[in-house]
C-alpha cells in the first residue's frame, strides 16, 4: 500500500468572483427543465413475477435549474433525490414526466444526438472505492470516457492525445500527471474522488450531477474536493445539481435549494430564503435536527415521530402529515389528510407544499419545539 | 509519559489507578498494535483518559486516529494476532481489564460494560426475535427466569419509546427501520444496567432526523440510569449536543483535550482549530473553506515528530525533530504541541492572538431570535 501523500492544494480559487457576488441568473435562462417526473421502480412477487405495486421513487416533480447555478438538493435516503439526479442523466428510465436541456427534450434523444447529450451532462459519484474499476489504471478510467465520445475533431481516438487530456485533468483536479500509471487503491479517499471530478470534467460538460460527492470523507479532506468544486465550476462555467444530504454543505454551496421528501419537493427557495425562513414544516424540522457544534448557535428542536413512511405506500393527501408537527398545533385538519397540497409559489421563487405554509412561524416553531417529546417515540401514531 | 487528564495534579499526589472512587473507568497509557505483512500499525499509542461515574466523554477524530480501536481495546475485542494490546491499564470499577481472565471478562462485557455500534443490522442476529436477544442477554448477567425476563425485554423496549413492545418482542430485526434497530440495540445494552456505555458512531449510519431522535434517546437514559458514556464519533456537532468533556484523536494519539465548550470555542491545538474550521457551515458563502493540507500520515511512515507536523499550518523546526508531550494546561485541559513549552512563548502568543475567528452559523436564525 502506498498512499500518496503529496496533495496540491487546489490552485488559488478566485473569492472575487464568489457565487454569493455573482449576479443570479436571470428565469429565462434556464438549462434544465422538469415537468410532473416520476420515476417507480416495479416491485415484482410470486411465481410469474407479476407486478404487484410501485416503489415511487420519484412521483411528480417541476422544477428548473439555471444555467451557471448551484442548485442543492437535499432530503432523507430514500427519499429520491439521487433517483431523480440519474432519471435526468437518462441513468434510470422515467416512468412519466418531461424534461428539456435547453431545447432538447432529454428522453427524446437517440444515438447520436443522445451521444451529445451524455457529454454535455456529466456525473461525480458518492462512493469513490464503488466508482473506480479497481483493475483500470487512471489513464484508462479518465480515457474510457474520451474514447466513447471520440471523433475526428478532437482526436480522442488517438492514444497521445488521450493521455495529454488524462494529464492536464489530473493537473486541473490538483494530482500529478503521472498518477496515470497508478491504479485506484494506491489513492486516498479525497484523491479518488478527485479521479472522479477529473473524469466527468475531462467530457467537456456544461452540467454536472454531483451525487453526495463528499459524504464518504472526513471533514479535513472533504473542505479540499468541496473548494475544488467551487473553483472548477467558475473556470468553466459549470451548472450544478448537487445532491447531498448534509445540510451544511448545501448550504455552503448552493443558490438555490429544493427540499423533497418521499418524491416529491416540498419547498424550493434562494438559499438564504430557505435557511432563514423555510416555511415547509418538514424544512424546519430537518434544520433543526442538524447537530451543531457552536453551543452558541443552538436553534429550537423541533423532533419529529416516526420513520419515514415507505415509498411503496406513500400516505394520503400530504405525505408529511403522519409526521408533522404543524398539522398537531392546528388540531389535525382534514385537508392534510385528504388533498396532495399544491407545490406553489408564497413569494419571488419560494414554492413550498404545504395548506399552511403562513402558520410556519418563530411562534409555530418554538412552540413545536417546547412540546417536544425528549424520548420521541419510534412510531408516528402511537 | 506526562500525559495526564487531572487538573494540575503532580504525579506523586495522583491517586493509584483504579482506586478513585468517582472515576469508572481510567485508561493509562494504552497501546493497541497490530503486526501486519508490511509492519506494525501502531493504531493506538498512549492514550489516557478517565471518565467519572455517570459522566459523558467523547473519543472525536477523522478515520483512522484510533478512536474506536481505543474502544475495541477497552473491551478487549481485539483480534490477536494480528492485533496486540502491547501495554497499557484499563481500570474500570477497580479493577485492570487487562488483567481479568477470558472468562471473567465475558462477564464485564454486556453486563457492567455495554457497547452499541455503527451499524444495527450487522450486531444484531438476523435469524432470533428482538425479543429472544434481549432476554437472552439478560439472563446472561441477571439470575432470572424465563417469564421475568421477557417482563424484562419487554419494559427495556418501552424505555427507550418502542411502541406496542409485547408485539415488537416477537420481530426479527429485518422487520425493523434502522432507528428503529438503534432503539432495539439501546435497549439490549442498558438491560443489564451497565455502568458504561460505550457509544461507536451510533447515529452516522442513520438520517438527520432520526438521528436526532436517537442522540435525544441516548442524552434521556443516559440521565435516568446514571451510565457512564463513552462516545466514539467523527461529527463534532453530535460530540457538541451530547457529551461534557472531549478528547481529540489524531495518529494513534490523544492531540487535545477539555470540556465540549473549551475545545469547540477556543480550540488549543493546530489540529483542532483546522478540523472545527473545515466544518461548512463556518464557511462564509462564496470563499473558499479553510482547508487542512495534504492527508493523514501513512502508518508505515509516520513523521518523526510531531505526527501532525506536516500538515500544520504552524509547524516550525522544532515539530519535525521531537514529538511534543501532552502539555497539562489546567483545569483538565491538555494539548499536544510544542506552543505550550515554556521555549516558545512568543509562537503561542502569535496562535492565540490568531485565534479561532468564529463565524456563527446563518443556520436559522430568525428562528432563534
Amino acid at each position: 500500500m502506498s498512499a500518496v501523500e503529496e496533495e496540491r492544494a487546489p490552485g488559488p480559487a478566485s473569492p472575487a468572483e464568489a457565487p454569493a457576488t455573482r449576479p443570479a441568473p436571470s428565469a429565462d435562462q434556464t438549462l434544465v427543465r422538469i415537468e410532473g417526473l416520476k420515476t417507480y421502480y416495479p416491485i415484482r412477487a410470486g411465481l410469474l413475477r407479476r407486478v404487484v405495486g410501485n416503489v415511487r421513487a420519484v412521483d411528480g416533480v417541476d422544477f428548473e435549474i439555471r444555467r451557471g447555478e448551484v442548485f442543492g438538493l437535499v432530503g432523507e435516503s430514500g427519499c429520491g433525490k439521487t433517483t431523480l439526479g440519474r432519471t435526468l442523466l437518462r441513468l434510470e428510465r422515467a416512468t412519466e414526466g418531461r424534461a428539456w436541456y435547453g431545447e432538447r427534450d432529454i428522453f427524446a434523444q437517440h444515438g447520436r444526438d443522445l451521444k451529445i447529450l451524455r457529454r454535455k451532462m456529466q456525473v461525480i459519484f458518492q462512493d469513490p472505492v464503488g466508482s473506480l474499476n479497481p483493475r483500470m489504471p487512471v489513464s484508462d478510467i479518465i480515457g474510457e470516457g474520451l474514447l466513447a465520445q471520440a471523433d475526428e475533431k478532437n482526436g480522442w481516438g488517438t492514444r497521445r492525445i488521450r493521455d495529454k487530456r488524462v494529464g492536464e485533468y489530473l493537473e486541473i483536479v490538483g494530482l500529478r500527471r503521472d498518477y496515470a500509471r497508478r491504479y485506484p487503491h494506491e489513492f486516498s479517499g479525497g484523491q479518488r474522488q478527485r479521479i472522479g471530478i477529473a473524469r466527468a470534467l475531462a467530457l467537456d460538460p456544461e452540467f454536472v450531477f454531483a451525487d453526495e460527492p463528499v459524504s464518504a470523507l472526513d471533514v479535513s479532506i472533504q473542505s479540499q474536493v468541496l473548494n475544488l468544486l467551487i473553483e472548477l465550476r467558475e473556470r468553466f462555467d459549470l451548472t450544478y445539481l448537487f445532491v447531498a444530504h448534509n445540510l451544511s454543505v448545501i448550504q455552503y454551496l448552493s443558490d438555490r435549494v429544493g427540499v423533497m421528501y418521499l418524491g416529491k419537493l416540498v419547498e424550493l427557495a434562494p438559499v438564504e430564503a430557505l435557511y432563514q425562513q423555510p416555511r415547509h414544516p418538514y424544512t424546519v424540522a430537518l434544520l433543526s435536527a442538524v447537530p451543531e457544534p457552536d453551543p452558541r448557535a443552538r436553534k429550537p428542536r423541533v423532533v419529529l415521530r416516526g420513520d419515514v413512511p415507505s415509498p411503496a405506500n406513500p400516505p394520503s393527501g400530504c405525505r408529511f402529515h403522519t409526521r408533522c408537527w404543524l398539522r398537531e398545533q392546528l388540531n389535525r385538519p382534514i385537508e392534510c389528510e385528504t388533498i396532495d397540497p399544491e407545490f406553489r409559489e408564497i413569494a419571488g421563487g419560494h414554492r413550498v407544499a404545504c395548506h399552511f405554509a403562513d402558520r410556519v412561524d418563530p411562534q409555530s416553531v418554538a412552540k413545536a419545539a417546547a412540546i417536544a417529546p425528549r424520548v420521541a417515540t419510534a412510531e408516528a401514531a402511537s | 509519559m506526562t500525559t495526564r487528564l487531572e487538573p494540575g495534579a503532580a504525579p506523586a499526589s495522583q491517586p493509584a489507578p483504579g482506586r478513585d472512587p468517582d472515576v469508572v473507568l481510567d485508561v493509562r497509557d494504552l497501546r493497541t498494535y497490530f503486526h501486519v505483512m508490511d509492519g506494525t500499525v501502531k493504531a493506538v499509542d498512549g492514550v489516557d483518559f478517565q471518565i467519572k461515574r455517570g459522566g459523558r466523554l467523547a473519543l472525536v477524530g477523522e478515520s483512522g486516529c484510533g478512536k474506536s480501536v481505543t474502544a475495541l481495546s477497552i473491551m478487549r475485542l481485539i483480534d490477536q494476532p494480528p492485533g496486540e494490546i502491547a501495554s497499557g491499564e484499563v481500570w474500570f470499577d477497580g479493577r485492570d481489564l487487562l488483567s481479568l481472565s477470558d472468562r471473567e471478562m465475558r462477564d464485564v462485557r454486556g453486563g457492567e460494560i455495554a457497547m452499541i455500534f455503527q451499524e444495527p443490522m450487522t450486531s444484531l442476529n438476523p435469524v432470533l426475535t428482538v425479543g429472544d436477544q434481549i432476554m437472552e442477554a439478560v439472563k446472561l448477567h441477571q439470575d432470572v427466569g424465563g417469564k421475568e425476563a421477557r417482563d424484562l425485554a419487554t419494559a427495556a423496549l418501552r424505555d427507550v419509546g418502542v411502541p406496542a413492545p409485547e408485539r415488537r418482542i416477537a420481530q426479527y430485526p429485518h422487520e425493523l427501520s434502522g432507528g428503529m434497530r438503534q432503539r432495539v440495540m439501546i435497549a439490549m445494552a442498558l438491560s443489564c444496567r451497565p455502568k458504561l456505555l460505550i457509544a461507536d458512531e451510533p447515529t452516522t449510519a442513520l438520517d438527520v432526523t432520526i438521528q436526532r431522535q436517537i442522540l435525544e434517546l441516548i442524552k434521556v437514559v443516559q440521565e435516568r440510569t446514571g451510565t457512564a458514556l463513552l462516545l466514539i464519533t467523527h461529527d463534532l456537532g453530535v460530540v457538541a449536543e451530547t457529551v461534557d468533556d472531549v478528547v481529540v484523536m489524531y495518529a494513534g494519539r490523544i492531540m487535545e483535550t477539555g470540556t465540549v465548550e473549551e475545545v469547540i470555542l477556543e480550540p488549543r491545538h493546530p489540529y483542532s482549530r483546522g478540523l472545527l474550521a473545515s466544518i461548512p457551515s463556518r464557511g462564509r458563502r462564496g470563499q473558499p473553506l479553510h482547508v487542512i493540507r495534504g492527508v493523514v500520515p501513512n502508518p508505515f511512515r509516520m513523521p518523526e515528530g510531531c505526527k501532525f507536523e506536516p500538515r500544520c499550518p504552524y509547524a516550525w523546526d522544532q515539530c519535525k525533530v521531537e514529538e511534543p508531550e501532552l502539555y497539562d494546561l489546567g483545569g483538565g485541559r491538555s494539548s499536544r504541541c510544542w506552543l505550550y513549552d515554556a521555549r516558545f512563548r512568543e509562537r503561542l502568543r502569535r496562535f492565540e492572538a490568531e485565534g479561532s475567528e468564529f463565524v456563527p452559523p446563518e443556520v436559522l436564525t430568525e428562528l432563534t431570535a
